[in-house]
C-alpha cells in the first residue's frame, strides 16, 4: 500500500484543487460580491460549492482506494440504475429553465451520472470485444449503449449534455481501434439526417443555433446572454477590471453567472491573463489523465481515462466557446469551475477512478 | 502481461486537445485585446445611461399670496423594457399585475358607445385600462426610456416593490410630484388641472422648440395650468447615471445637470372675495331654484379679474391620476354641464343690460341728448312695413311697465329701464330718427361684444352681435324694425357671456378703456423674483366723449339709487348698475309670460370704481330681484360693510 500511493498523481490533483478554488473565487465574486447574498453564510452559492467540492474531495479518495476493477462486474447495474433514474426523471422532475433536469432529493442531476456510467459502460464494453470493434455491429451495439442515455437526456431536453454523451462515445471507440471508414459512414448518413433532426429540435435550441449564427438578431431576446457575455469577457483587456469590479458581472448584465457564465465572470474580471491560467490549469489536469491512459495496465482502464479526458475537454471547449461566441449557448458547465454539485462531485469521482488506475497500474506491485 | 507501448492515438487526442485549446486561447485575445476597445464601450452603454429628471410644477398663489396648488409626493412604478429579461417578462407581468391591481392585457372598463371621442383629454386614463402587456409593448418603440404603468401607487405598495427588485427586474420606482388643489371646486374653473398629452396633441407638443417633453409627461390640460403651461413646466435636469440590468441607478456620474423648478403664478383671484361670491351665489341660486350661475369681479382700473364664479363647479382633484368613469360620468351628463367655465363659455340674451350700449352709442352719435326726452306710452304700435296704412297689421311693442314711464330722459330711461325709450333709441319712431342696427352693431363691438375679450383662460365664447347679412344668411329672412327692437333691450338674436357683459361695464366705468381682462397676475421664479410684471393690457380706447359716458353712468348710479337696481344699495358706498331680464325660449309662467335670466352688472364707488361686477342667474327670473342683491352682498364683503 505504501509503495502504491507513489503513483498516486499529486500534480493532478493539486492542478483540479487550484481550478476549483479559480472557480469558487469568481463564484464569490458573481454572486456575494455582486449583491446576490443568501439567508445565512450557509446559503450562498459559493459557500454551498466549498462543501461540494469538499464533498467531492472525499468521494475522490474512497474512488482512488477502492479498486476501479470492481467498476467491471458492476457495470450492468450502474448502466440500469442510471437508465432508470434518467426515466424516472422524465416522469417527476423538476422544471427549471424550461428543461428538467433534477431529482428532488439533494437536486441530484442524473445526467451528470449518466456521463460516468456511459463511459465505464462502454469501456467495458469494448474492452471486452478487444480488436472485434473494427467489425461494423460491434460498433453500431456499441453505439446503442450510448444512444439510449442520449436519447432520455435529449428528451429533458438537454441538448448539451447528450452531444457530451455522443463525444464520449466517438472518443472511446476510435480509441479502442474503431474504423475511421465506420466512423465517417456513419457520420455521412448523420448528415443526411442532418434536416430531420432540425424538425425534431426543440425551439429554443433551434433559437440558440439561429443566434450564434447572426448575433445580432433579437439582441434582447435570446441572443441576450451570448452578447453580453461577449461583452464582458471583451471589457476584460490583459488584466482584467479588477476582482469584484466587472461591470458586466456586478451589474448583472450577465445572467446566470455562477454557472455557465462563470468563464465571462473571469475573463472581465482577470482578462486575458486570468484566462490563460484557467486554460494552463485545465491543460495540465487534462494532460495527467491522459497520462493515466499512457501507464493503465488494462484497456478497461485506459479507455475509462480516455473518456474521463473526453468529458473534462470537450465541456471545457464547449462552455469557454460558448462564452466567447465560438460555439452556440448549449448549456454546458465549465469543468471545476461552474457552480453545482453533481457536476463537480461527478467529476472528483471520475478523477477518483483515474487515480485508482494511476495507482495500481502495476499489478506485479500489489500481489 | 508485458509492457504496453505508448499509445499513439493517445498522442493525437493531446494533439487534439492543445489545438482546441489553443482556438480559445486566439478566440479570448481576438476579444479582449483586439476588439477589447470596443467590448468595453459597449459595456459603458450598458451601464451608463443618460436620463431626465423631472421639473417640479410651479405652485399657484391668491393675489394675496395664499397657496392655492401645492405639490405632494407620489410614487410612480415604471417598466425599463430594455431590463426586462424576455425569460421573465410573464412572471414580472404577473406579479406586476397583482400588485397594482391593474389587468395584464387591455380592457375596456365600459361599453365602447359610451366612451368620449378623446378619453385623453380629460386624463381619463383609468376609463381604458391599458394592459401592462400593452404598454410594454408600446415602450419597446424607445427600450431605455422607462414607461410609467401606475401614478400614485400607495406607499406600501412601492415600498413592497423596491423589496422585491431582485425578483421585478426592469421595474422603477419613482416619486413624482402630484397636484394637489387646495380648494377644490371652488377654483376649478380657474386652475384647471394636469393630465397625459391628449394623443392628437403629442406630435405638436414633442416639436416645440427647446422641447423636453417626453411621451408620459404630464401636462395642463385646462384652466391657467393650461394657458400658462409653459411658464409652470420648468426644465427638466439631465444626469449620467449607472444602473444595473433591472435598470435601477446605482450611482450618478459626473455633474447633473439639475432641473429648473418651474416659475410660479400670483392669481389675480382675491380668495375671500371668491369665496364669499360662491357662498351668495350659490344661496340666491337655491332661494330662486336655479341650478347654474356666473359671478365675475373685476377691477375696472386694470383688467384684473377678481373673483371668477361658474356654478356648478366640479372637484379638478378628481382629475389627478386620471378620472374613474363614474365620477367622469356623473359630471358629464350632468344637465347643467360642470366643466364648462359659464362665465366665459356660456351665451346668453344680455337683456336690458345692453341699454347702456345703446344709450352711449345714441349720445355719442348725438340721436339723443341728456336733455332728449322719449315719450313712454306702455305701448308702441310698429305699422306693417308694407301696409303701414292698415293699423290692424301693426305689431305691438310693451314696455315692462305696461302703464309707461311717460316722458323720459337718458338717465331716467337707464335708471327705470324703460323699453321704449330704447325701442325709439335704437330703431326710430314715427318721425323720431334711430340709431339702425349697423350702428348699435358697431358700438357693441366696440365694447367688446361678438368677440373674445382674450382673458387668459381657455374656451371663451364668441357672442353673437347679429347684421343684416348674417340674418339673411340664416334664416333666409330680411332684418326688420323689429328685430332692431328687439336687439336695444338684448333679446332677439344677440348672445353675450357674462364676461363680455362685465368688460363692457367696465369700460363704463373707467370712463372709456377697454382692458383684456386677466387672471393671472405676477409670474416669479422660486425665490420669489418678479420674472412678469403685472401690466394692464388696452384692448381699445372707446371713442366716446367723457360726458356722454358721464351720462351713462350717471343712469346706472340713478338705477341704484332710486331706480330697478335699489336692492343693490349699500349705505356707505355709492353703487351703479344696471339690471336685466332676458326673456329665452321655456316654458311660460300663469300669465304666459317667457321664463328669464337674472342679470346684474355693477361697480362702485360710482365716483371713483374699484370693483366692477356681473351676476348672472339662469333662469333665475328678475334680475332686480335674485341678481342685484348676490351683487349687493359681494360689494357689502369687498368694502367691509354691515348689510342691511
Amino acid at each position: 500500500m505504501r509503495r502504491a500511493t507513489q503513483h498516486f498523481d499529486l500534480l493532478l490533483l493539486g492542478a483540479t484543487v487550484l481550478l476549483m478554488f479559480y472557480g469558487i473565487t469568481m463564484i464569490y465574486s458573481a454572486t456575494y460580491l455582486s449583491g446576490e447574498g443568501g439567508q445565512s453564510l450557509w446559503d450562498t452559492f459559493f459557500a454551498r460549492q466549498i462543501i461540494y467540492a469538499l464533498a467531492g474531495l472525499g468521494l475522490m479518495f474512497l474512488a482512488t482506494i477502492a479498486d476501479y476493477r470492481y467498476l467491471e462486474n458492476l457495470y450492468h447495474p450502474l448502466y440500469i440504475l442510471t437508465i432508470l433514474s434518467l426515466l424516472l426523471l422524465l416522469v417527476v422532475g423538476s422544471v427549471s429553465f424550461g428543461a428538467q433536469r433534477w431529482l428532488g432529493f439533494g437536486r441530484f442531476q442524473p445526467s451528470e451520472l449518466a456521463k460516468l456510467s456511459v463511459i465505464i459502460c462502454l469501456a467495458k464494453y469494448l474492452s471486452d470485444r478487444g480488436p472485434s470493434i473494427k467489425r461494423f455491429p460491434q460498433l453500431l451495439i456499441s453505439l446503442i449503449y450510448a444512444a439510449i442515455p442520449m436519447v432520455l437526456i435529449y428528451l429533458q431536453p438537454d441538448l448539451g449534455t447528450a452531444l457530451i454523451l455522443g463525444v464520449i462515445w466517438l472518443v472511446m471507440v476510435l480509441m479502442a481501434g474503431a474504423r475511421l471508414r465506420h466512423i465517417a459512414i456513419l457520420a455521412l448518413l448523420g448528415l443526411l439526417a442532418t434536416p430531420l433532426i432540425w424538425l425534431f429540435l426543440e425551439d429554443h435550441m433551434r433559437e440558440r443555433i439561429i443566434v450564434f449564427f447572426n448575433p445580432e438578431y433579437d439582441p434582447l431576446g435570446v441572443g441576450y446572454n451570448i452578447n453580453q457575455a461577449r461583452i464582458a469577457v471583451g471589457s476584460g483587456g490583459w488584466w482584467g477590471q479588477g476582482f469584484g469590479s466587472g461591470s458586466q458581472s456586478q451589474l448583472h448584465f450577465l445572467r446566470v453567472r455562477p454557472t455557465d457564465y462563470i468563464f465571462s465572470v473571469l475573463g472581465e474580471e482577470l482578462g486575458f491573463v486570468g484566462v490563460l491560467i484557467l486554460l494552463l490549469l485545465l491543460g495540465i489536469v487534462l494532460f495527467r489523465i491522459l497520462r493515466a491512459a499512457d501507464l493503465a495496465s488494462d484497456d478497461f482502464g485506459k479507455l475509462i481515462a480516455c473518456g474521463v479526458a473526453t468529458v473534462i475537454a470537450f465541456q471545457a471547449f464547449v462552455n469557454i466557446g460558448m462564452n466567447i461566441g465560438l460555439i452556440p449557448a448549449a448549456g454546458t458547465s465549465l469543468p471545476f469551475m461552474s457552480y453545482g454539485g453533481s457536476g463537480l462531485i461527478t467529476l472528483l469521482l471520475a478523477e477518483g477512478v483515474v487515480q485508482s488506475i494511476l495507482v495500481r497500474h502495476r499489478k506485479l506491485e500489489f500481489q | 502481461m508485458e509492457k504496453r507501448k505508448p499509445d499513439a492515438k493517445i498522442t493525437v487526442f493531446r494533439i487534439i486537445i492543445l489545438l482546441l485549446f489553443s482556438l480559445l486561447a486566439l478566440q479570448t485575445w481576438r476579444l479582449q485585446i483586439v476588439q477589447g476597445e470596443e467590448s468595453l464601450e459597449r459595456a459603458n452603454r450598458n451601464r451608463f445611461r443618460l436620463v431626465s429628471t423631472l421639473a417640479p410644477r410651479g405652485v399657484i398663489y391668491d393675489r394675496q399670496g395664499r397657496l392655492l396648488v401645492r405639490n405632494i409626493p407620489s410614487f410612480t412604478v415604471s417598466v425599463v423594457p430594455a431590463d426586462l429579461p424576455p425569460d421573465r417578462e410573464e412572471e414580472v407581468i404577473q406579479r406586476l399585475a397583482s400588485l397594482l391591481e391593474m389587468p395584464v392585457e387591455s380592457r375596456l372598463d365600459s361599453e365602447p358607445s359610451s366612451l368620449p371621442q378623446n378619453p385623453h383629454l380629460l386624463g381619463l386614463e383609468r376609463w381604458f385600462r391599458p394592459g401592462i402587456r400593452d404598454l410594454i409593448e408600446e415602450g419597446r418603440k424607445t427600450p431605455f426610456v422607462p414607461i410609467i404603468l401606475a401614478h400614485d401607487v400607495p406607499r406600501e405598495v412601492a415600498f413592497l416593490i423596491e423589496e422585491e427588485h431582485l425578483d421585478l427586474p426592469g421595474v422603477v420606482v419613482q416619486t413624482e410630484a402630484q397636484r394637489e388643489y387646495i380648494d377644490g371646486p371652488l377654483l376649478s374653473h380657474i386652475i384647471g388641472y394636469v393630465g397625459l398629452i391628449p394623443e392628437e396633441e403629442v406630435e405638436s407638443y414633442l416639436e416645440r422648440p427647446g422641447s423636453d417633453y417626453e411621451l408620459n409627461d404630464l401636462v395642463g390640460l385646462t384652466g391657467v395650468e393650461l394657458t400658462f403651461e409653459e411658464e409652470l413646466r420648468g426644465k427638466k435636469g439631465r444626469k449620467h447615471v449607472e444602473v444595473d440590468v433591472a435598470g435601477r441607478e446605482v450611482r450618478t456620474v459626473g455633474a447633473a445637470m439639475d432641473p429648473q423648478p418651474g416659475y410660479n403664478l400670483i392669481l389675480t383671484i382675491d380668495l375671500d372675495l371668491q369665496k364669499e361670491a360662491t357662498e351668495a351665489l350659490q344661496e340666491e341660486m337655491t332661494a330662486a331654484g336655479s341650478q347654474s350661475g356666473v359671478v365675475v369681479a373685476m377691477d375696472p382700473q386694470t383688467g384684473e379679474i377678481l373673483a371668477l364664479v361658474s356654478l356648478p363647479s366640479y372637484d379638478n382633484n378628481l382629475f389627478i391620476g386620471g378620472i374613474s368613469l363614474e365620477d367622469y360620468q356623473a359630471l358629464r351628463d350632468h344637465p347643467h354641464r360642470p366643466l364648462v367655465d359659464h362665465a366665459l363659455t356660456g351665451q346668453y340674451p344680455p337683456g336690458s343690460i345692453f341699454k347702456i350700449v345703446g344709450a352711449a352709442a345714441g349720445l355719442e352719435e348725438r340721436i339723443i341728448n341728456r336733455h332728449t326726452a322719449i315719450n313712454c306710452p306702455g305701448t308702441i304700435w310698429l305699422p306693417h312695413r308694407f301696409a303701414p296704412q292698415d293699423p290692424s297689421l301693426a305689431q305691438p311693442f310693451r314696455c315692462w311697465r305696461q302703464a309707461g314711464h311717460g316722458p323720459l330722459s337718458v338717465v331716467s330711461a337707464i335708471a327705470q329701464s324703460c323699453d321704449i325709450f330704447f325701442y325709439t333709441l335704437a330703431g326710430g319712431y314715427r318721425e323720431f330718427q334711430g340709431l339702425g342696427l349697423p350702428m348699435l352693431s358697431y358700438y357693441a363691438r366696440l365694447f367688446g361684444l361678438g368677440s373674445p375679450t382674450g382673458i387668459d383662460l381657455p374656451g371663451e365664447s364668441e357672442g353673437l352681435i347679429p347684421s343684416e347679412d348674417w340674418k339673411r344668411l340664416t334664416y333666409g329672412e330680411a332684418w326688420v324694425t323689429g328685430d332692431t327692437y328687439n336687439m336695444a333691450i338684448g333679446q332677439g338674436y344677440i348672445l353675450t357671456t357674462p364676461l363680455q357683459m362685465l368688460n363692457a361695464t367696465a369700460a363704463v366705468a373707467n370712463g372709456g378703456t377697454l382692458y383684456r381682462p386677466q387672471i393671472v397676475r405676477e409670474v416669479r421664479d422660486t425665490e420669489g423674483n418678479i420674472v412678469r410684471p403685472f401690466r394692464k393690457e388696452v384692448i381699445r380706447q372707446l371713442p366716446i366723449a367723457p360726458e356722454n359716458l358721464a351720462l351713462v353712468q350717471e343712469g346706472m348710479r340713478a338705477a341704484v339709487a332710486w331706480g330697478t337696481a335699489w336692492r343693490a344699495n349699500l349705505p356707505g358706498v355709492a353703487v351703479a348698475g344696471k339690471t336685466g331680464s332676458a326673456e329665452y325660449p321655456g316654458p311660460r309662467d300663469r300669465e304666459g309670460r317667457l321664463p328669464t335670466h337674472a342679470w346684474f352688472v355693477a361697480y362702485a364707488p360710482a365716483e371713483d370704481p374699484e370693483i366692477a361686477l356681473v351676476v348672472f342667474i339662469e333662469g333665475g327670473g328678475e334680475g332686480s330681484v335674485t341678481a342685484a342683491p348676490v351683487a349687493a352682498r359681494i360689494l357689502a364683503d369687498y368694502f367691509d360693510l354691515p348689510l342691511e
